[in-house]
């Protein structure tokens, strides 16, 4: 029942995935090409897998749905780094104290569940239909992930480590960068890893509200002109954006974890 | 005379310090602006949309299109979770789908909804659903590939096979995990619900939003984002109480 | 090298009534290592039979043969001649580690009535064995608790009350004290005794504790490590002829109980060959 397999067996059996995962993806797949092929649903609404392959080589040559995916992921990272940027920073000071912790936690924890995109006319408002306006909404939906997880960080350090540093005469500054921050990495590539997440859906909402350059106005422009197969085909390349940048923050997640 | 506030009424004297401050600079300068307001104009426009009725109505359209899709796309997530926890072959081999279709971006989808159901509660329950087969059915795997060892030998030596098996044993064992993907779950339909209706769908709370913003209505535009963050808020801490109620006799442990 | 087979007062085997279960030359391989080697081993009806032996040498692995959840790699364990494929319903295991074999949300009732639903007893009829197994066990007062809320001692004791639900001919139980301060030891200890007695179970109890195996067994069996291979086998099988019912004070001080306990100290301790 628990028992151990020998290591021939374990890599048999990882083959045996690999290829049981591929069946299972070429099913949808081809369940897919079959309900567009069979005609059970119009190809206005869902476009054959062909169809929309076709549509994404052909954006991708003549170049629109390639810069329009550069505007993006250009949108989505700026945004990014600049929410983690502010949320490490505000994290940290408000971290290292536990005053200030108790004093701006309920503020926090009001402000954290609200959903950034509900941020996005007042900020239409106060900045008008521009770039600047969907940066500074991603920065604002981006940075609580970072922000929450440094002050949790900072929260959890064994108090033992503490006492450690007073007795080794360690500045406040220095506990910070040589212990406080060391501790915190982790989840800080956690927080990262979310607030990417979180940048790449304003990135879209801010492009569709704004009409800015990007796949999120590129996929609505083509539902609106019944324009199926482009749609699909942008709607492809955002999950690939997706799939890729969370692959990679993870990789760095985990590589971060294995000293902890 | 600070430390005498206690802890909690501390953290909130900061937001009500500010408020206070906010609403005595407004006045004091006069100044009218399309994005902000004075507090009390805030707590007015609430009361008066609360008064009309449109709070309500908006309210019961985001709601109900997020429980909608939460139920279908939550229930799609739980019995496919439970079966992947459950059958180790099924969760190895639903893996690469399952990674490959969970990280699109739920908001990609809306303009697909736009164009198979155009308008309404389909098309914004829809593209809630699919946003949450997959914390669902995270939840629901992970719940029950956690259960207990001990507890499923314990249903071996009895004599506890298949359907008697899942429904005594690994079913109540995983409720725990299950209820917390359900919390999140709930959180992140109301999300989606919002933003759907914010970008394209012509009804709820999100939708008064946009409008207020655009009729340059800062008072109410200010409370309809906080009465999202309101609801969002009650909405967790409901079920927050529910589930400190339902597996209070568990112990820690659960 | 093989251990040497030092067979002192070694208990008569298969004397004038079958065993209960016999295992003959049981080995257990996990992945390529072999955990039990050339295992003979009878026990007999409603015989209390003690196991003890070195931490990692396979006592638990034992349990887990005789009661089915495992198949072993080599050789045969019988019941009543017939071989043993799987969890009978008449017998029960009570693990060590009670707080993961408990269900935390049923109470102490439910966690009974479980072993009862198992065995498809009607609804009516559950209600009226609950009762007097808890009263068994001492939890009568408590069937309204939650596994969460009672101390270790009673946690095992519901653990025991619903392994006897199942009416067992034959009870396993893993080092089922050695969580518990001595006083509770002890009151289960006889506890225990008095109930196996009353419905002539069979028994076979691990326990790292010398002493708690010589006051408990008709037998105790000494398992071993080969030092060579590791894998373990019997090492020592010992008749305990000590009277019943035993006490917590004049058995202890018995002259037999002493030499049992000298002698099995000097065996625990010798180096090996």
């Amino acid at each position: 029942m628990n028992t151990p397999l020998p290591v021939s067996l374990l890599s048999a059996r990882r083959l045996g995935d690999a290829a049981g995962g591929l069946l299972v993806l070429l099913v949808i797949v081809g369940a897919w090409a079959w309900a567009t092929a069979a005609g059970w649903v119009s190809p206005i609404f869902l476009p054959s897998p062909g169809a929309t392959w076709d549509a994404l080589l052909q954006g991708l040559a003549e170049g629109e749905l390639a810069s329009a995916s550069l505007a993006t992921v250009e949108r989505m990272l700026y945004g990014w780094l600049l929410a983690s940027a502010l949320g490490l920073v505000l994290g940290t000071l408000i971290g290292v104290s536990p005053a200030l912790r108790a004093w701006t936690q309920p503020t926090l924890e009001f402000v954290r569940p609200l959903p950034a995109s509900a941020v996005m006319p007042v900020a239409i408002a106060l900045l008008g239909l521009s770039p600047g306006m969907v940066l500074a909404v991603i920065a604002f939906g981006a940075i609580w992930p970072v922000l929450l997880s440094t002050v949790h960080g900072f929260a959890s350090v064994d108090p033992r480590l503490h006492e450690v540093a007073r007795v080794l005469g360690l500045s406040r500054s220095a506990f910070i960068a040589k212990i406080a921050l060391p501790h915190t990495l982790p989840d800080v590539l956690t927080g990262m890893r979310l607030s990417l997440t979180i940048s790449l859906v304003l990135a879209i909402v801010g492009e569709m509200l704004a009409s800015q350059t990007g796949l999120g106005s590129a996929i609505l422009m083509a539902a609106r002109s019944f324009r199926a197969p482009e749609l699909y085909a942008g709607v492809v390349l955002l999950g690939a954006i997706g799939l890729l940048s969370n692959s990679l923050l993870a990789l760095a997640e985990r590589l971060a974890r294995t000293h902890h | 005379m600070i430390r005498a506030i206690g802890p909690r009424l501390r953290g909130l004297l900061l937001p009500l310090l500010a408020l206070a401050a906010a609403e005595a600079a407004m006045r004091a300068s006069g100044a009218q602006s399309d994005a902000f307001a004075r507090p009390t104009e805030i707590l007015r426009a609430m009361w008066t949309a609360a008064q009309d009725g449109s709070l309500a109505a908006a309210s019961a359209q985001t709601l109900g299109n997020a429980l909608l899709g939460l139920a279908a796309g939550g229930g799609i997530g739980l019995v496919l979770g439970l079966w992947f926890g459950a059958s180790s072959r099924a969760g190895r081999w639903s893996a690469l789908t399952v990674n490959l279709l969970r990280p699109l971006p739920s908001v990609a989808l809306v303009p697909i909804a736009m164009l198979a159901f155009g308008f309404g509660y389909r098309m914004e329950s829809a593209v809630v659903a699919f946003t949450c087969v997959w914390p669902m059915l995270m939840f629901a795997q992970d719940g029950v590939a956690r259960v207990e060892p001990r507890l499923v030998e314990v249903a071996r030596v009895l004599g506890l096979g298949g359907i008697r098996r899942a429904w005594k044993i690994v079913l109540p064992a995983a409720l725990p995990r299950i209820f917390v993907g359900l919390r999140l779950s709930l959180g992140i339909a109301l999300t989606i619900a919002v933003t759907t209706e914010i970008i394209a769908n012509p009804m709820g709370l999100g939708y008064g939003l946009a409008m207020a913003q655009q009729s340059l209505n800062p008072a109410l535009m200010l409370a309809l984002v906080i009465w999202i963050g309101v609801l969002g808020w009650a909405a967790n801490a409901g079920l927050l109480w529910l589930q400190a109620r339902l597996f209070a006799r568990r112990g820690v442990r659960a | 090298m093989t251990a040497s087979l030092r067979v002192v007062d070694a208990a008569p085997r298969a004397g004038a009534a079958a065993p209960l279960i016999r295992l003959s030359g049981v080995a257990l391989d996990l992945g390529d290592r072999r955990i039990i080697n050339g295992l003979d081993l009878d026990l007999g009806r409603g015989e209390f039979v003690c196991v003890v032996g070195p931490s990692g040498c396979g006592k638990t692995t034992l349990l887990r043969l005789l009661s089915g959840l495992v198949q072993p790699s080599a050789g045969s364990i019988l019941r009543d001649g017939r071989p043993i494929d799987g969890p009978a319903q008449d017998v029960a295991i009570v693990f060590q580690d009670y707080g993961r074999a408990l269900l935390p949300w049923r109470s102490v009732a439910g966690n009974v009535s479980l072993a009862l639903e198992a065995a498809r007893v009607p609804r009516a009829e559950r209600a009226s064995r609950i009762a007097p197994l808890l009263a068994q066990v001492g939890l009568g007062n408590h069937a309204d608790k939650y596994p969460a809320e009672l101390s270790g001692g009673m946690q095992q004791r519901l653990q025991i009350a619903r392994c006897l639900a199942q009416r067992p001919a034959v009870l396993l139980m893993d080092e089922p004290f050695g969580a518990l301060d001595a006083m509770t030891r002890q009151s289960l200890q006889d506890d225990l005794l008095a109930l196996v007695r009353r419905h002539g179970t069979t028994v076979l109890f691990i326990t790292h504790d010398l002493e708690e195996a010589i006051y408990l067994g008709d037998r105790v069996v000494a398992l071993r490590a080969n030092p060579g291979t590791g894998a373990s086998s019997l090492a020592q099988d010992i008749a305990i002829g000590l009277p019943h019912p035993r006490d917590q004070l004049s058995t202890r001080e018995h002259p037999e109980f002493l030499r049992l306990r000298r002698f099995l100290f000097d065996f625990i301790q010798e180096p090996r060959p």
